[in-house]
């Protein structure tokens, strides 16, 4: 078979020593990444990108989807043991994971999260194998307007299905396509939105705007809560294993299903997040009676299923990002930035003209999981130790790495200063309900939606109409439109629902 | 400051914004031009949803129909504090980098907040602040070729 054969030089490119290591050194920086609070992996990954410039493309993709695998792992680390999610789709596992350490089976809760992150792992990684290629053949017939098409839905689902207030994620997704389009246009070359301003005409660089919303932002937000890092000491034993794989056995319809619903929302942009929850919620609702007690308490289903969810979400997220060129998470997206300014275009064409690249990257993707199961459960208390850091000593730390990594993009002092403006911005939109996620998206894919949208409209000469052309476009347009209604459209179908059968509410 | 005001003053920024954005993309032409739509089309577009999508924020806000619970204080008591702790000296780092480089403000911003803020000894302060990034400037500068800014003096001052 072609992907088999794919795969196996794939496997031998990822499996030289020195991708390896990338692979090794990525994970064990990703886990660290992922523990602390306020670095996440779509921060680890930008501050590291300006170093992967040096690095052949290979080795490089695999270091920066390794740091993302490790960040996966090291994320439930910092929820279980000190209550706190490092990442919003660690927040269903703070239910059960950290009431189970609290009780002293701390070690137990560790390998139940890790264990189940590598199931949702492996799915995910299944399906970014075998899936992958066949979406990029198809995606091979995409021309500009089914391209945009894509965008639209892309956007879509983050309006209608993510984040509490669809209008605020609307403006931030217009402020990142605004972002974007400062500096030189694309097509014509004319300078735009600069304001006669000089430093403006250098655009925004999203690895910036990374660092600043989700890194300086989220210290900011950690401070102001007054987090006080009090975390369970941990142990592994050979026996929290063992334990970890017979409950495996018993809840191996949880563990599955966890992974299923989170390689199908992850798919998605954004989907990591409410994947979790779901997961989370079905685990409830399909346990017994006795076992639903249980769950908030410190049920381990309770941890398998968002744990295993989540991973499968931001494996599955390579799948678009890979194959259309559209990232479905934030950490994606800034892989995908990494892409671009390597000189290769995400997108179908890209197995055709690097098959050794994209080979590779899926290669990775087995041994990143692989090998990061092994580390994760050989040194979780040494990761663990790390956020024993005192405070005052790790927040500074973590400010000059962040102005390390704003300013080693494009060498330009001024975005250390950006850095700054986005933190303030990053903290505020925190606050208000503002959702991140689309507008870093929309940084990223600015050139790429604008372009894809100006080109359909040269020609079609300026008729809409190309935009809802069937068969691709039409029915992409029709999903996103009704996606983007949905915050409107659900309680009017409940409405109506409720009306026809008043007796289910 | 209620989370209400809060609310109505960032989207009035962004409307703000949003206006300036439509502004320059009307002057750079948002129609149809000599092959296809001219630079200001796209940006005209999104300034169009920046500028709606701001007044409905505003209009939700004031009706107490927006998400954020309005009748909260947007920083919690004692919040705003360590905030500020952590911004100033910050900002204080990035001036100082304009003037002697990144890895002498660095040295200093971290001295200076792991004894003020930290409070913590001075040899645990030197401890960390000489070394990390003096490990940091091998890495980056000597040995990844990645140079960082040095500011107006930077570069007399580190000569090896």
């Amino acid at each position: 078979m072609d992907i088999l054969s794919n795969l196996m030089m794939g496997l031998q490119v990822a499996g030289q020593p020195y991708n390896l290591l990338a692979a090794v050194v990525g994970l064990i920086l990703g886990v660290i990444v992922g523990v602390l609070p306020g670095l996440g992996g779509a921060n680890g990954v930008a501050i590291l990108i300006p170093v992967t410039f040096v690095m052949p493309p290979v080795a490089a993709v695999i270091l920066l989807s390794s740091i993302y695998w490790g960040s996966l792992y090291g994320g439930c680390i910092c929820s279980i043991l000190f209550n706190i999610p490092g990442e919003p789709w660690a927040v269903a596992s703070t239910f059960d994971g950290y009431p189970m350490a609290k009780k002293g089976h701390a070690g137990k809760a560790l390998s139940a999260a890790f264990f189940a992150h590598f199931v949702g792992a492996l799915l995910g990684t299944i399906l970014l194998t075998f899936f992958a290629p066949l979406l990029a053949a198809f995606a091979l017939r995409f021309g500009p307007p089914e391209v945009f098409a894509v965008m639209l839905l892309t956007f879509s689902a983050f309006v209608g299905l993510v984040g509490k207030s669809p209008m605020k994620t609307v403006v931030s997704t217009a402020l990142g396509f605004i972002l974007a389009a400062v500096g030189i246009d694309i097509v014509s070359g004319e300078l735009r939105l600069n304001f006669g301003l000089v430093p403006l005409m250098g655009g925004f660089n999203f690895i910036v705007a990374v660092i600043g919303l989700f890194g300086i932002g989220e210290i900011f937000l950690t401070v102001e809560e007054g987090l006080k890092l009090e975390g369970i000491k941990v142990r592994m034993s050979w026996k929290d294993i063992t334990e970890t794989l017979k409950a495996m056995v018993v809840y191996r319809k949880t563990l599955l299903l966890g992974a299923v619903v989170g390689a199908w929302m992850g798919f998605k942009p954004g989907g990591a997040t409410p994947a979790s929850f779901m997961a989370y919620g079905f685990a409830k609702a399909g346990a017994s009676r006795e076992d639903q007690e249980e769950f908030g308490k410190g049920h381990i289903a309770g941890i398998f299923a968002p744990e295993a969810a989540a991973h499968a979400a931001g494996t599955s997220a390579m799948i678009p990002m890979i194959t259309l060129g559209i990232p479905g998470s934030p950490t994606a997206a800034v892989i995908l930035g990494g892409l671009m300014i390597w000189g290769l275009q995400p997108g179908p064409m890209l197995f055709k003209d690097n098959p050794d690249f994209v080979w590779g990257l899926i290669a990775s993707t087995w041994y990143g999981n692989i090998l990061g199961l092994v580390i994760v459960l050989a040194f979780a208390p040494l990761f663990a130790a790390v956020l024993r850091a005192p405070f005052p000593i790790l927040m500074p730390l973590l400010i000059f790495i962040c102005a390390i990594g704003a300013y080693a993009v494009n060498n330009r002092m001024i975005d250390i200063w950006y850095m700054m403006i986005f933190g303030v911005i990053g903290w505020a939109f925190k606050k208000l309900d503002y959702n991140m996620a689309p507008m870093l998206l929309a940084l990223v894919l600015g050139d790429m939606a604008e372009s894809a949208m100006r080109q359909s409209l040269i020609m079609s000469q300026g008729s809409l109409l190309i935009f809802v052309q069937p068969p691709i476009a039409l029915p992409l347009v029709i999903a996103a439109a009704l996606i983007a209604c949905w915050p409107w459209l659900a309680p009017a179908i409940r409405h109506w629902r409720g009306k026809e059968k008043p007796a289910k509410a | 400051m209620k989370t209400k005001t809060a609310d109505i003053i960032v989207a009035t920024i962004l409307m703000c914004i949003g206006l300036l954005v439509l502004s320059d993309s009307l002057r750079l032409g948002s129609g149809w031009g000599m092959e296809g739509p001219r630079p200001g089309f796209f940006p005209f577009l999104m300034a169009v949803l920046v500028v709606g999508g701001c007044i409905l924020i505003i209009r939700r806000a004031m009706t107490g129909k927006s998400s954020v619970k309005g009748e909260k204080r947007f920083v919690p008591p004692g919040g705003i504090r360590p905030v500020l702790t952590v911004f100033f000296p910050a900002m204080g780092m990035v001036i100082a980098t304009e003037i002697v480089g990144l890895y002498l403000a660095a040295m200093i911003y971290l001295a200076a907040y792991i004894r003020g803020v930290g409070g913590y000894r001075w040899q645990t302060v030197l401890l960390i602040s000489i070394p990390v990034p003096i490990i940091f400037y091998v890495v980056f500068d000597k040995m990844f070729l990645i140079p960082m800014p040095m500011g107006m003096f930077g570069a007399q001052i580190l000569r090896f």
